[in-house]
């Protein structure tokens, strides 16, 4: 009986909401909303800084006396607007202005658990939680990745403000001796209707602490809303602009010492040994030589970054290959197509009909093609660092990180440090991308300030070791065959793909307990598979490489390669068929209207059916990933032999509901000149075991000369909301060489463009 | 030991010369705003002004800034005022993560000191900092409107 008193009560607590009290710091008020009142309804004490020392269990608003109202922002901002976002739902319903808010970064507590990150699909405020959202919420999974943040947080977050709203009004009606019905709220005060007097909130706070709110209030109607879906300023742009935002590579705590490392240079390789510690600590400046555990590196502290890379360049090391020292790209290469040649798949993610009797049966065109990209490298600006003091009985961290749930746990276990007295201050992240939801930066600098006890420790990687010691985007190989009917339908699609597990590789070094099998990692044939397009008869498999290869998140995973891949392919299918690229993927997709309202919208934004003009071309793409389908055309113009302007691109996004259009806007250009880079001149090459490229030199990127305008549409649309981080990506790259096809008739089956010989101006 | 002119004010820094101005910004005065990105004068994010021109502090030794005017992006803004740059960068919403519009603003900054009325061409030309974000259009669009706003506080000012 005890345990269904036990369930009958999860229950409860699970469909309520409270506000909760005690957590009254400073004459402020911590507020929270229920949900995760299940796991643990006693009293849970809070580190966030600037959240003070409340014990509310589920900590977002703080109201001081003086209506200073501080929200907590759990997620990490690299850029995608997060810092802005997050306060803007939360404002929305505790109608308050979102420009005067502060907002702290609290510690990765399980209230701020992203269970988007685990379930992909949005919590039910309103009812308890699933049992995934009960790992993520205990586990806890504190994270900003796969362009979750919005999806995740986009009920909860305007609940919590709601609720909070709903406790204030309380109070002031109570104040007043009137019924609730005759208060509102509006900018940060109470009114009451019929004597018009207003009170803040934050007169209101201590009282609101003590109602107990046991209904969810309904959340405001789309029509409704004052700040979502209305472009607002950036909280974080002001101090982006003079120099003092601060990222983990400015911590700066008291008596700093900086190390630089010096990692294995072979692929799978380890350090053996180092010759001349001595001499090295003999330089100016050097502290300490601390060979790293496992042959992984080699890091030297000084008193200055220049001085400790000075050291870390003079170490003499000797290393051992393991065996890998003949690795090479095109040996990478030949494995693939051996792979798919001998049809060694592990997965087949979507099978429907006879593919392969559809293809042999006559009449029917049969096109083939096979395609290749590069290992490409994140190439965050900002290099990879992170400061660790380690003290007697506490550890505390300064990093851009996108996981610190996770680096707290890894710390303490490095440092030996219970993990609650472990403090990440989450620092501005000078760009992520999935590098920075990796953790071996953070582990190596918790070694170096193990040995280094006392005295905090920044480490960071030089440009050189940031992209050569890599957990890069996989090379893949995809090879297709398509049976086209004399009509132009698709009869039959196969797609056979050869690569290493994204899930599996990162996912062992970030979370081994959550790692997948790469034969169940969805990332592979994200993308690739479940494509909306009729296409008859489909089958999509992948095979798996072991390689000494660590392969990790790069902007928009699996869809940045299946992205180019898929409709590259679709535009051959178009070709083969005779029909206008446009239109055949149109009426491919009679059963998806938001697919076809955005590929109209740009086809309509970018002029498609009127001619391009004189030496002009264009190339269209259409992809969904991360929940949004995005459609984009690159309009370019041919200057010389394989040589040209890309001058425009059109972009349409559906991503349901808005929070910051601009910041949408924003996502977009930034997603297409990521995706250009790659597409024009990204690949890590290898030879001889050995990563090649070591620096913006030879991994160029697309730089202001080269960029095109970029004109963005966003539809209206009154659907949950969806990613924006990331979506932008996948369609620049089969944009643009669908419009070098269209300009040359060279099909571009592999990336990057400057190995093919083009140029851009 | 070196004596420095940074943002006006006198410094003495006791360093190898061969530092690059960068480390003794960035490490020896806790001057983080100047970012280091590539160490090869290839990104740009360490961008400074010294005597007015843009440079790239990454790989500038210390000893060849002792005695000249260097300015930082610390700099600029006189007494709390934000540069017309600066406005136009937020007038724009120009950063996203911001880690390279340190050295960008100090580009642009210095492009516009020599070329009040840049067109795309002299964008295109003087701002070879990269943006892994792809801020570009925005940085394009936030240098005229900077030349604008800097052309009507001159005529203000007679």
């Amino acid at each position: 009986m005890a345990d269904q008193d036990k369930k009958s009560k999860k229950g409860k607590w699970g469909r309520r909401a409270f506000m909760i009290t005690g957590g009254v710091v400073g004459g402020g008020l911590v507020v929270g909303v229920g949900g995760m009142l299940w796991v643990n309804h006693k009293i849970k004490q809070y580190t966030g800084e600037g959240m003070g020392a409340g014990d509310s269990l589920n900590a977002w608003i703080r109201i001081a006396e003086d209506n200073t109202i501080t929200l907590a922002v759990p997620r990490s901002e690299m850029g995608q607007g997060v810092y802005t976002s997050i306060p803007m739902l939360i404002a929305e319903e505790l109608e308050v202005d979102v420009q005067k808010v502060k907002i702290v970064h609290p510690q990765p507590e399980s209230p701020y658990a992203n269970t988007f990150l685990l379930t992909g699909q949005p919590r039910n405020v309103y009812k308890g939680m699933t049992l995934m959202e009960k790992i993520a919420s205990v586990l806890p999974v504190v994270g900003t990745g796969g362009s979750t943040t919005i999806s995740d947080g986009y009920d909860t977050l305007r609940a919590a403000g709601a609720t909070a709203r709903e406790a204030l009004i309380m109070a002031g009606a109570q104040r007043w001796g009137v019924d609730k019905s005759e208060c509102y709220a509006e900018d940060g005060h109470i009114i009451n209707k019929t004597s018009k007097e207003k009170l803040t909130y934050g007169s209101l706070a201590a009282d609101a602490a003590q109602i107990k709110v046991d209904k969810i209030p309904t959340l405001k109607a789309q029509k409704d809303f004052k700040i979502l879906g209305k472009p607002v300023r950036r909280l974080d742009i002001p101090e982006k602009v003079d120099g003092t935002a601060e990222f983990g590579i400015d911590a700066r705590p008291e008596g700093l010492l900086y190390a630089a490392i010096r990692h294995p240079e072979y692929l799978g390789g380890t350090i053996g040994s180092v010759q001349n510690i001595e001499e090295v600590e003999a330089m100016t400046g050097v502290k300490k030589v601390v060979v790293l555990k496992d042959g992984q590196g080699v890091a030297v502290v000084a008193d200055n970054s220049w001085r400790a890379k000075n050291g870390a360049l003079s170490l003499e090391v000797t290393e051992e290959s393991n065996g890998h020292e003949g690795l090479s790209t095109a040996g990478v290469a030949a494995k693939m197509k051996s792979v798919i040649a001998n049809n060694e798949m592990i997965a087949t993610p979507e099978s429907e009909g006879d593919v392969a009797s559809v293809i042999a049966s006559e009449g029917n065109q049969l096109i083939e093609a096979e395609y290749l990209v590069p290992y490409l490298a994140q190439a965050t600006m900002e290099p990879l660092n992170c400061t660790v003091h380690v003290h007697e009985d506490r550890a505390d961290v300064w990093v851009g990180h996108q996981a610190p749930s996770v680096i707290r746990d890894k710390v303490a276990a490095i440092t030996g440090i219970d993990g609650a007295n472990v403090t990440i201050n989450m620092k501005y992240l000078g760009g992520g991308f999935g590098r920075r939801a990796e953790v071996d930066f953070v582990i190596k600098a918790a070694e170096v300030a193990t040995v280094m006890k006392g005295t905090p420790i920044q480490l960071s990687y030089t440009r050189e070791e940031d992209m050569r010691y890599g957990m890069y985007r996989p090379a893949v190989m995809s090879k297709f065959r398509a049976a086209i009917t004399p009509g132009g339908d698709i009869a039959a699609w196969e797609n056979k793909m050869a690569l290493q597990s994204v899930g599996h590789s990162s996912m062992m070094r970030i979370m081994p307990s959550q790692a997948p099998d790469p034969k169940d990692d969805p990332m592979s044939s994200e993308g690739a598979a479940h494509l909306p397009y009729a296409m008859g008869s489909r089958k999509v498999a992948f095979g798996d490489l072991d390689l000494p290869i660590q392969v990790g998140n790069w902007r928009s995973v699996g869809s940045s390669q299946n992205g180019f891949f898929t409709e590259s392919f679709i535009d051959e299918c178009a070709a083969a068929a005779g029909k206008d690229p446009y239109v055949f993927r149109k009426n491919k997709l009679a059963d998806h209207p938001r697919f076809v309202a955005v590929l109209d919208k740009v086809a309509e934004i970018s002029n498609w059916s009127e001619p391009a003009g004189d030496n002009k071309f264009r190339g269209i793409a259409l992809h969904k990933s991360f929940g949004s389908i995005v459609a984009e055309v690159a309009e370019i113009t041919k200057v010389g032999e394989k040589e040209f302007s890309i001058d425009n691109y059109y972009c349409v996004i559906d991503c349901g509901r808005t929070v910051n259009p601009d910041t949408i806007e924003a996502q977009m250009q930034s997603g297409i000149v990521y995706g250009l880079s790659a597409a024009m001149y990204g690949q890590i090459t290898i030879e001889n075991g050995k990563i090649v490229e070591g620096n913006f030199p030879e991994y160029e990127m697309v730089r202001m000369n080269v960029t095109p305008h970029i004109t963005t549409h966003i539809m209206e649309m009154d659907e949950y909301p969806t990613g924006v981080g990331e979506p932008g990506t996948p369609p620049a790259a089969p944009a643009l060489t669908n419009a070098l096809f269209a300009a040359t008739g060279e099909r571009i089956r592999e990336l990057p463009l400057v190995k093919h010989g083009y140029s851009f101006v | 030991m070196a004596e420095l002119k940074i943002n006006g004010k006198s410094i003495n820094v006791d360093v190898e010369g061969g530092m690059p101005l960068l480390w003794v910004l960035r490490d020896e005065l806790d001057m983080t705003g100047t970012k280091y990105g590539c160490g090869v004068s290839s990104c740009g994010a360490c961008t400074v002004m010294i005597d007015g021109v843009a440079t790239k502090s990454c790989t500038f030794p210390v000893a060849s800034a002792a005695g000249k005017e260097i300015t930082t992006i610390e700099g600029i803004a006189k007494q709390g005022q934000l540069t017309a740059v600066q406005r136009a960068w937020i007038e724009h919403q120009v950063p996203q993560c911001g880690y390279c519009q340190s050295g960008m603003i100090m580009a642009a900054e210095a492009l516009l000191d020599q070329n009040p009325e840049p067109t795309d061409m002299d964008i295109d030309e003087s701002m070879t900092n990269i943006c892994r974000c792809g801020t570009y259009q925005r940085v394009r669009q936030a240098i005229h409107s900077a030349a604008k706003l800097r052309a009507n506080e001159a005529e203000l000012l007679g």
